[in-house]
């Protein structure tokens, strides 16, 4: 059986990574506990939300996520691009713990359910941690993570601004004057997490990429009230509509993965038919921006190491910095062959998110800033060995490309820089030659008490 | 026909038409209400279709016709 959200918060527990709260804690407090912990953060005793616990801000270390992928921190993109490569078909299942608890129609009550404020400027309170899956009779299946603002017991907003299939779909039914059905299950194992992040062609099924992960089976259950499927070991899943009436209610802002707090936007509004759950329903807040950035980073990483390889490149290392929201900047090191720094910069900028490149040989350890300030002082020349590309494209949310100069509907470009900080063509590796302490392998200050 | 509120809706009402507010200057507010509580008075605001924005993102109230 795949591991589950409760399987992995399991794993966070026995690895020390897990905090606590035992005691009565109002929710409102809840963030604010979460943001100052050093660890994931568990409550069990929720004030006026009796059988609610809630799991909070779980992946927001590489450390965390490397557990929870299984693997070393510096291994998550490898884990990430072999999960890719076995796509595993879900399985269906009767029986759910998802299903335990159903309530529909006038039963259905989100503020019933523990989600709080969790930016000074959000619009309202959201739900964040949320795996939504939609069809379309003519592409499938498609999965992907959106927010939810609360509006009202049956109501939320949704973001679906940026292009993605569910827009995609939804402007299809939008079109006929119809409503989209969809699911949305909270937590799900950080794996399910990451297929819904990952930008799949649209007619590829996340749940196989999830499969592929876990490298079994994804338990699947279809839904009371629509015709969808959801992962059988969710926690709580939501089953409605988004009504056909545009981008046409106000949404936001909400903390963006960015790191930036957002603007009002315009979207459509997700009627919540059914409302089903464990019994003893554990709430999963992901934590924004750093959870989303985390889980970001190795499908970024992941399509640097694809972009490399296409280019014939060898690469021996790839970080997307959480700086740069795991999405904007990529560094890689590179076993180098002349010429292949630039041929390197040019495939990780073809990538189409990402802004800054940097490569490196494979000497520099990437995840050691100072290592990485010392490749690009001692091996760049300002003059040779910069790429920059104009007139790529943007996003909106960068507010460096200035969007707002572009009116209502305006695509945004933006220029992209390379930095070749690989030794040069011409200069002697001998020059690079690091100093080592002499006599550091033969003694240690124990020797010395 | 708009349906009557209740007495914490009427009071969030009251309070963003003295001046339109952001959602956690109106949760600061209302400590006092349990939460599960707050959000459903301001499910009734959205139910009666009587709250806008301004470009800060401030809830107002704004009866549509």
């Amino acid at each position: 059986m795949k591991k589950s959200f409760r399987d992995f918060l399991a794993d966070l527990d026995a690895a020390g990574e897990l905090q606590h709260f035992g005691g009565e804690v109002d929710l409102r407090d809840v963030p604010g506990l979460c943001a100052q912990s050093a660890k994931a953060s568990f409550f069990e005793n929720l004030k006026d939300y009796p059988g609610w616990r809630l799991a909070g801000a779980l992946i927001t270390s590489k450390k965390r996520l490397a557990l929870a992928m299984g693997c070393k921190e510096n291994e998550v993109a490898w884990r990430f691009e072999e999960g890719m490569g076995r796509l595993i078909e879900p399985v269906m299942v009767e029986r759910a713990p998802c299903q335990e608890v159903v309530r529909i129609g006038d039963e259905v009550d989100l503020a019933a359910l523990p989600y709080p404020l969790m930016h000074l400027f959000d619009g309202g309170p959201y739900i964040s941690a949320t795996f939504v899956v939609s069809k379309d009779p003519e592409f499938g299946r498609n999965c992907g993570s959106y927010r939810l603002m609360y509006r009202s017991p049956d109501e939320t907003g949704i973001d679906l601004v940026s292009p993605s299939d569910m827009r995609l779909y939804y402007q299809r039914r939008l079109d006929q004057g119809k409503p989209l059905e969809i699911a949305v299950a909270i937590g799900c194992h950080p794996y399910e997490m990451l297929a819904a992040s990952y930008k799949a062609p649209t007619d590829l099924d996340e749940y196989w990429v999830a499969g592929g992960l876990h490298g079994q089976p994804v338990p699947l259950v279809k839904c009371k009230t629509v015709d969808l499927e959801v992962p059988a070991d969710a926690e709580l899943v939501l089953e409605g509509e988004l009504l056909p009436i545009g981008w046409t209610e106000d949404e936001g802002p909400f903390g963006e993965f960015s790191q930036i707090s957002g603007d009002v936007k315009w979207n459509p509004v997700f009627r919540v038919k059914c409302v089903t759950h464990r019994r003893d329903p554990i709430f999963y807040l992901l934590q924004m921006p750093w959870e989303n950035d985390w889980l970001a980073a190795p499908v970024t990483e992941a399509a640097g190491l694809k972009a490399l390889r296409n280019a014939s490149v060898q690469p021996v290392a790839i970080r997307a910095p959480v700086g740069s929201c795991g999405y904007w900047t990529l560094i890689a090191s590179i076993r180098k062959r002349p010429g292949e720094g630039k041929n390197a910069l040019l495939a990780l900028l073809s990538i189409a998110e990402v802004k800054l490149a940097i490569v490196t040989d494979d000497d520099i350890d990437i995840e050691n800033p100072d290592d990485l300030d010392w490749a690009i002082t001692f091996r760049v020349q300002a003059d040779r060995d910069l790429i920059v590309v104009q007139g790529a494209r943007g996003k909106h949310i960068d507010p460096s490309i200035k969007a707002w100069e572009l009116g209502k509907g305006g695509l945004p470009t933006t220029a992209k820089l390379g930095i070749d900080a690989t030794i040069p063509e011409g200069v002697p590796k001998k020059l690079y030659r690091r100093i080592k302490v002499y006599g550091a392998d033969r003694v240690t200050p124990e020797d010395y008490r | 026909m708009t349906p009557e509120l209740s007495p914490l809706a009427r009071a969030l009402r009251r309070e963003i038409e003295a001046r339109p507010q952001q959602f956690h200057e109106l949760a600061d507010a209302h400590r006092d209400a349990a939460w599960p509580d707050f959000l459903r008075a301001w499910g009734e605001l959205r139910r009666a279709g009587i709250l806008g924005r301004d470009e800060d993102g401030n809830y107002r109230i704004e009866v549509r016709q």
